[in-house]
């Protein structure tokens, strides 16, 4: 028996046209051979889409997908992302499951004695036990799984899976990564396969008591991150389970996007004119024709502003020989003279994280939920969700109530209008 | 004063050593407290010593007791016994407050002759105010009389950045106070903590413990090697992190057996020690140009890898994967980031506390080098950049802590982490928290280096001694007093104390009790 596992494919993430072409091929690719390949079933936990209502171009390419893959009889199993959460549950997860093209496997029961259980969901075809949790931004699933009735879970007999989204701290294995991380500790033992989604590079280890604990990772890229870390060579896909009454094999099958080119400038103690020069000489080195390119300087300038890095030369010249995208990272760029220390951080949620714990400390309230830890957590999730576009079609007077409910339901008001 | 409140009056004496006469009817005890009221200011005394005084000549005395004993004469007694046999006591000054502003000064003169002491009571330790980002330690004690109101906090970032000595023998309640002072760190994020728990006894895996406090969950993180309890971390330190300079001082290699280990960081880098364990002992021995030559290098290279084995836990797989027995070393991906994440949470003002106790000795100090390296590092960093002052205050708890800072240590091998903190930390506000029952094999330079100790009961005089000539303040008359110190009870000798205060450590379980964590009840939304 076969099923397939990919997860954080982020629909709906790409802004530039080229690379959103990318993005819909790889996941039609990653489906297409599922269906050749006649798995049994598929598992998706979390970050599907990158928001929890795409565009209507990714709903109408992801839902003919989907479409096939039922045709096909293969199930697909989800857990909510931290990207397509919605806490007003309106997200277009919901509207796949209702129509019966995936099914959310979240059975869960809260208990006056505020423990939570969880029930197995069962796959018709091999009898396989699912279960999983939905994974939140910022950790706030954490709660969910420290007040788990993991016995009832431990005590399940035959082959199950539990599906979560989130980090673990036992198997991070690179210190940049998002700091949103659980200890494994908090999943319940003794599954057969753990099937994880948000980090976004494949990973498979085994612990005592959590055997195939497995990230297949993005299957192309749901933070900018990825495209340099593709660019550097990391291989993307989703992962094929062979399994009996055991797990058999773990395989990563690979991917392929796009051809990438990368330049890569040291910044330190230099200054813009010679590191200018460098970008010049290494931009005239490369062929991008059709390639993503991608520039990133780092380091610390002897002397003169970040803003003396000129990059819409470098950027004017590899599209005018055709480059397909070109993404310039500057985030690990300061100055002597003019550094901004508060804002340093690896990925967009990490260089969040650090504004608002430099600034927090600044503020006085009454209500400590605005304040320290949580109310670092509180602006991160308020930010995100007052980040959300306007959806096409949308008018001004959907959007704004929306927005507004949402804001509202995270910062745990009612609406008095 | 209330006349019923007088315990005794001042007859004599000198500065540091003053006679007063105690109150018949009175029970004056070893460090008893007492207060000595003058004009806008009060001194705060301190019993050293008990003696009995009388208006009867010693030999008229022992021809009583003759009569007594040996004549059968049941009611023999003095003749208003009250007024002719008596206690003295002898104390000494400890502070003078000042009424006006709360001001304490050290004493520089005698209580006025004759005058009548009282006892202390709460309202005359109201200078002890709780300042911002300070550490509860416990309550005045006058004897062995609680004074429950006059709680004692430490400032935080002064204490733990100055060291912290806890000298004590066993069971004198040293975990109760290191427990009771680890709560107060978690109330707030200004001190981080690395506890080396060499006794998995602070977090409170099976029972009452730090987990309890309401903050654990964000302030309080826990590694041990197996089988963690749901929400704690698992200590897995990945090979990758150590390097040569962490073995100095901590592990007995000789010159050669150095130069071998050197000599493998430089071939392999990060993957050194998985190499160097994989290597045929025989085979690089004989790589080696001449035979005497590969003769020793044969032999070194195996010490080498019996030590690090041995040290490590290490063992190879049939498939020549190396693995410690104790889950705490990993030579493949696991544990890559435990001590970057780790700094980390210490730099965040996190307390992590490290569940050593199924390494070995040399293990624990290892794990706890790498991690202390990592920090001062970047504390040293910090400082560099200008950054330091936003940085909570960092300390390490140590157990047995001649260990690492003992003389035998620092004389027969180079300096480590820990006697580097000892001697440096200060000024990158990263301090040494030491617990060790003997203070006399620290050397002196060392002790009087750590500016604020706590000390718990001791029985032994060599390190009651050490301890006294160390403190912050003149303990010369405090032998006795150290000595007779029952379990939970402490005097805290300081820099940043106005006078060395005798303090009562309330019970951990108590403590919980009344501030930890209660259980939630109601329903949690799942989507």
């Amino acid at each position: 028996m076969l099923f397939a596992h990919l997860s954080d494919v982020h629909l709906g993430f790409q802004k530039h046209e080229s690379l959103q072409k990318i993005e819909q091929q790889v996941f039609e690719k990653c489906l297409d051979e599922c269906i050749t390949r006649k798995v049994d079933f598929i598992l998706i936990p979390g970050d599907l889409f990158h928001v929890n209502i795409p565009e209507m171009r990714v709903q109408k390419f992801a839902f003919a997908k989907f479409r096939q893959v039922y045709d096909a009889g293969i199930p697909i199993y989800v857990v909510y992302g931290s990207h397509d959460f919605s806490p007003v549950a309106n997200s277009v997860i919901d509207l796949l499951a209702e129509i019966g093209y995936i099914t959310k496997v979240t059975r869960a029961t809260s208990h006056e004695n505020n423990t939570i259980s969880l029930e197995c969901i069962v796959d018709e075809k091999t009898r396989v036990k699912i279960t999983g949790l939905s994974g939140l931004k910022v950790g706030k699933d954490r709660e969910w799984y420290e007040k788990l009735d993991r016995d009832s879970l431990e005590a399940e007999s035959g082959f199950k899976i539990f599906l979560f989204h989130g980090g673990i701290l036992d198997m991070k294995t690179d210190t940049g990564m998002d700091g949103d991380q659980m200890p494994l500790s908090l999943l319940p033992k003794g599954f057969s396969y753990y099937a994880g989604g948000h980090m976004h590079k494949f990973n498979h280890q085994s612990f005592d008591g959590y055997s195939n604990v497995v990230y297949p990772g993005t299957p192309f890229a749901g933070y900018h991150a990825d495209l340099e870390d593709n660019a550097n060579g990391q291989k993307r896909g989703f992962v094929l389970v062979e399994f009996e009454d055991v797990v058999k094999s773990v395989k990563f099958v690979e991917i392929e996007n796009t051809l990438y080119e990368i330049i890569k400038v040291d910044a330190n103690n230099r200054k813009a004119e010679s590191i200018n020069q460098e970008l010049l000489e290494k931009t005239r080195d490369i062929d991008p024709t059709n390639k993503v390119v991608i520039i990133t300087v780092k380091g610390e300038m002897a002397t003169g502003k970040t803003a003396d890095v000129d990059i819409s030369t470098i950027r004017d010249e590899l599209n005018s020989r055709n480059a397909m995208v070109v993404n310039v990272s500057k985030n690990g760029l300061t100055s002597k003279e003019y550094s901004i220390t508060e804002a340093k951080g690896n990925n967009k949620e990490e260089i969040e994280t650090n504004v608002f714990s430099e600034n927090i400390g600044q503020l006085r309230f009454d209500y400590p939920e605005l304040l320290s830890e949580q109310g670092i957590k509180l602006a991160k999730k308020l930010l995100s969700e007052l980040g959300q576009p306007v959806l096409i079609n949308e008018r001004k007077n959907e959007y704004i109530p929306r927005i507004r409910d949402n804001a509202l339901a995270i910062l745990g008001l009612d609406d008095a209008s | 004063m209330d006349e019923l409140s007088v315990v005794g009056q001042v007859v004599g004496g000198s500065f540091g050593d003053i006679v007063i006469r105690q109150k018949a009817g009175t029970d004056l005890e070893i460090g008893d407290l007492m207060v000595s009221e003058e004009n806008g200011s009060f001194l705060i005394l301190q019993v050293f010593s008990l003696e009995f005084g009388s208006q009867i000549q010693d030999k008229m005395q022992q021809m009583m007791s003759g009569v007594n004993l040996e004549q059968g004469v049941v009611d023999a007694h003095f003749y208003e016994p009250d007024f002719v046999n008596y206690v003295l006591a002898r104390i000494k000054p400890l502070a003078r407050v000042y009424r006006e502003n709360n001001d304490v000064k050290i004493p520089k003169s005698l209580p006025l002759f004759f005058n009548k002491l009282r006892l202390i009571q709460k309202d005359d330790l109201k200078f002890l105010q709780k300042e911002k980002d300070s550490v509860f330690v416990g309550y005045i004690r006058s004897g062995s009389k609680v004074i429950k109101e006059a709680e004692v906090w430490l400032p935080a970032e002064d204490v733990f950045s100055h060291h912290v000595l806890i000298p004590a023998t066993t069971g004198r309640g040293k975990s109760n106070l290191v427990k009771t002072i680890l709560w107060s760190v978690l109330d707030t994020n200004k001190v981080g903590a690395l506890v080396l728990d060499a006794h998995d006894e602070y977090f409170g895996r099976t029972g009452i413990g730090l987990k309890l406090h309401p903050r654990a969950k964000e302030n309080l993180m826990y590694y041990t090697p197996s089988n963690p309890p749901v929400g704690a971390n698992r200590l897995t330190v990945n090979l990758q992190s150590i390097r040569p300079e962490h073995f100095e001082g901590i592990v007995n290699f000789s010159d050669p057996q150095f130069q071998a280990i050197r000599m493998a960081f430089r071939k392999s880098r990060k993957n050194w020690i998985r190499d160097l364990m994989l290597t045929d002992a025989v085979d690089a021995g004989m790589e080696s140009s001449s035979q005497s030559r590969g003769e020793f290098a044969t032999a070194t290279m195996m010490v080498v890898q019996r030590k690090l084995r041995l040290l490590l836990s290490l063992e190879k797989d049939e498939e020549g994967v190396v693995f410690s027995r104790h889950e705490v070393f990993d030579s493949t991906t696991k544990g890559l980031t435990t001590v970057d994440d780790i700094v980390k949470d210490i730099e965040q003002g996190k307390v992590v506390i490290l569940d050593t106790s199924r390494l070995g000795d040399e293990a624990e100090l290892l794990v706890g080098n790498i991690i202390a390296t990592k920090l001062l590092q970047k504390y040293k960093d910090a400082k560099a950049s200008g950054e330091l002052d936003r940085k909570p205050v960092a300390t390490i708890v140590i157990e047995e802590a001649p260990r690492v800072i003992g003389v035998d240590v620092l004389t027969s091998r180079n300096d480590n982490i820990y006697s580097t903190i000892a001697k440096e930390g200060r000024k990158f506000k990263v301090g040494l928290t030491a617990i060790t029952q003997l203070s006399s094999v620290i050397p002196k330079t060392i002790l009087a280096n750590m500016n604020t100790k706590i000390i718990l009961g001791n029985e032994m005089k060599q390190e009651r001694e050490a301890i006294i000539a160390s403190a912050s303040q003149d303990l010369s008359q405090d032998d006795k007093n150290i000595a007779s110190l029952d379990k939970g009870e402490a005097i805290i000798t300081s820099i940043f104390v106005p006078f060395a205060m005798p303090i009562k450590i309330p019970l951990f379980e108590d403590i919980v009790r009344e501030r930890g964590i209660t259980p939630e009840t109601g329903k949690t939304k799942v989507f």
